[in-house]
């Protein structure tokens, strides 16, 4: 048995044909206009029966089309879901590498003291051996042994002090090394903690003359993540090094904190470089922007800056221009630091 | 007769009625948010040229996507046509399609089966493809 969605419609045409042929028997004269009726209403039968081959037909189509886009929104998800590992995983490392900079700044700066320490030291061997000698051969004079006393003395004093500042500085480092690393929570002070911080990053500052001058209020304790805020430091100073400055400008930055409340910290962070330009300002947060793809520039450094200040300190920052010229940063954050 | 040109929007069809040279095109998309407001005055100018004794015509379609109204109002059309071949005038549609566009192929043989005076040609080709 075959269906037929226009079983009816057929039947009565068929019934329509068989009442047209009686009625041309018995009234000839009704019988164009009915016919013309007939045709009429079998052509809009066919027409249906196009219309509804069209319609099934577009329906299809558009159902394939939604599948098909349905499909692609995973598609595109599923590849938005990998960007987002890979992103993340390219900022650990970014981070990483950050740390290793630091490293190797603090290297350097402890490569002083201890320089200078061996060769006292080293000088002061000579001396030694010298004296012991003119011992042995019984021709130790008074100036002999006054010359010797004179060297020992400055040269221990010098040993000691840059000793001294050496163990200094690897102290400064352990502790900015292990909040970096650990990113554990802890209190600080806030002054203090900015120029371990900035230590590390001498070598690259001495190196185009520039300084850094800070403004905090002393005794300021921040409840917090220090890891985080070293890090924020190290990668605007770096970022002002890079971007701001032009090779043989001596530039100068400047560090202030202030307290809106005693709950909350605002640390503005200036640069005199040349600034960013306005049609860059809203990107330079964004991960993997950066003008310097060519060279070696992530474009990692300010979206790491603005994970920091948002995610640990849970504050917020801001970037426009500085007075004069140059760059102006403002971070803001609670002072102690809420629990995750 | 002053030509009729309406310009394609996202949803309806360009139309080009040259009327004096006897050449109609219609071509694009055509599923207009209400067809009547589009169509009105297609159909309009339609009658009130073929009511005009004249010479050939040739009606080139060349339609990527329409909807059921649309396709209503071609079968309306074609009627018109259709009548006007009976009265004796020379009328030829070409319904162009992409080549392998199969839907719109069958489309236009659907279209064919009313038409007995109208020559109907089913042309296949590129976008712009010639008969």
């Amino acid at each position: 048995m075959s269906f037929n969605l226009f079983d009816a419609e057929e039947k009565a045409i068929e019934r329509a044909r068989a009442l047209g042929e009686r009625l041309a028997e018995a009234a000839p004269e009704c019988s164009a206009g009915f016919n013309e009726l007939l045709e009429a209403f079998t052509r809009s039968y066919r027409e249906q029966r196009r219309l509804v081959r069209f319609s099934d037909r577009l329906q299809g189509q558009l159902a394939t089309v939604n599948q098909e886009l349905e499909r692609r929104r995973q598609e595109a998800e599923t590849a938005l879901a990998r960007l987002q590992e890979a992103q993340e995983v390219l900022v650990q490392s970014e981070k990483l590498a950050s740390l290793g900079a630091l490293v190797a700044g603090v290297a350097h700066e402890i490569n002083t003291p201890v320089g200078i320490a061996v060769s006292c030291a080293s000088h002061l061997a000579d001396a030694t051996g010298k004296l012991k000698a003119l011992t042995e051969q019984g021709g130790l004079g008074r100036n002999d042994f006054n010359r010797y006393l004179a060297t020992a003395t400055d040269t221990t004093a010098l040993i000691l002090a840059n000793c001294e500042r050496a163990a200094q500085l690897i102290n400064s480092f352990k502790q900015v090394a292990v909040d970096r690393a650990s990113a554990e929570r802890r209190s600080f002070a806030l002054d203090a903690y900015i120029q371990e911080t900035l230590v590390s990053l001498q070598p690259k500052l001495r190196q185009g003359n520039h300084t850094v001058s800070v403004d905090c209020p002393a005794g300021l304790t921040v409840d917090g993540f220090p890891g985080a805020l070293s890090q924020i430091l190290t990668n605007l100073v770096m970022n002002s090094l890079q971007h701001g400055f032009d090779p043989g400008r001596e530039g100068h930055i400047t560090i202030a904190v202030a307290q809106p409340d005693p709950d909350t910290v605002s640390l503005t962070y200036a640069d005199d470089g040349k600034g960013i330009p306005a049609e860059i300002m809203p990107k330079v947060f964004d991960p993997f922007f950066t003008t310097r793809r060519g060279e070696g520039g992530s474009g990692l450094g300010l979206h790491v800056v603005h994970n920091l200040a948002v995610g640990p300190l849970k504050g917020g920052i801001t970037v426009g221009d500085a007075p004069g010229r140059g760059t102006l940063f403002t971070i803001t954050f609670p002072r102690v630091a809420p629990a995750a | 007769m002053e030509r009729l040109t309406i310009a394609p929007t996202g949803r309806t069809p360009a139309i080009d009625f040259d009327f004096d040279g006897g050449v109609l095109r219609l071509s694009g998309e055509s599923y207009p948010d209400d067809v009547a407001t589009f169509f009105g005055p297609v159909f309009t100018a339609l009658r009130g040229f073929l009511a005009e004794p004249g010479g050939a015509i040739r009606f080139d379609i060349e339609l990527v996507y329409f909807n059921s109204s649309s396709a209503k109002a071609l079968m309306n059309i074609f009627q018109m046509l259709e009548a006007a071949a009976r009265d004796g005038r020379a009328v030829t549609v070409n319904w162009r399609f992409e080549a392998g566009d199969d839907a719109m192929r069958e489309f236009g043989e659907d279209f064919s089966e009313d038409l007995e005076d109208v020559t109907f040609n089913l042309v296949e080709g590129g976008a712009d493809g010639a008969p």
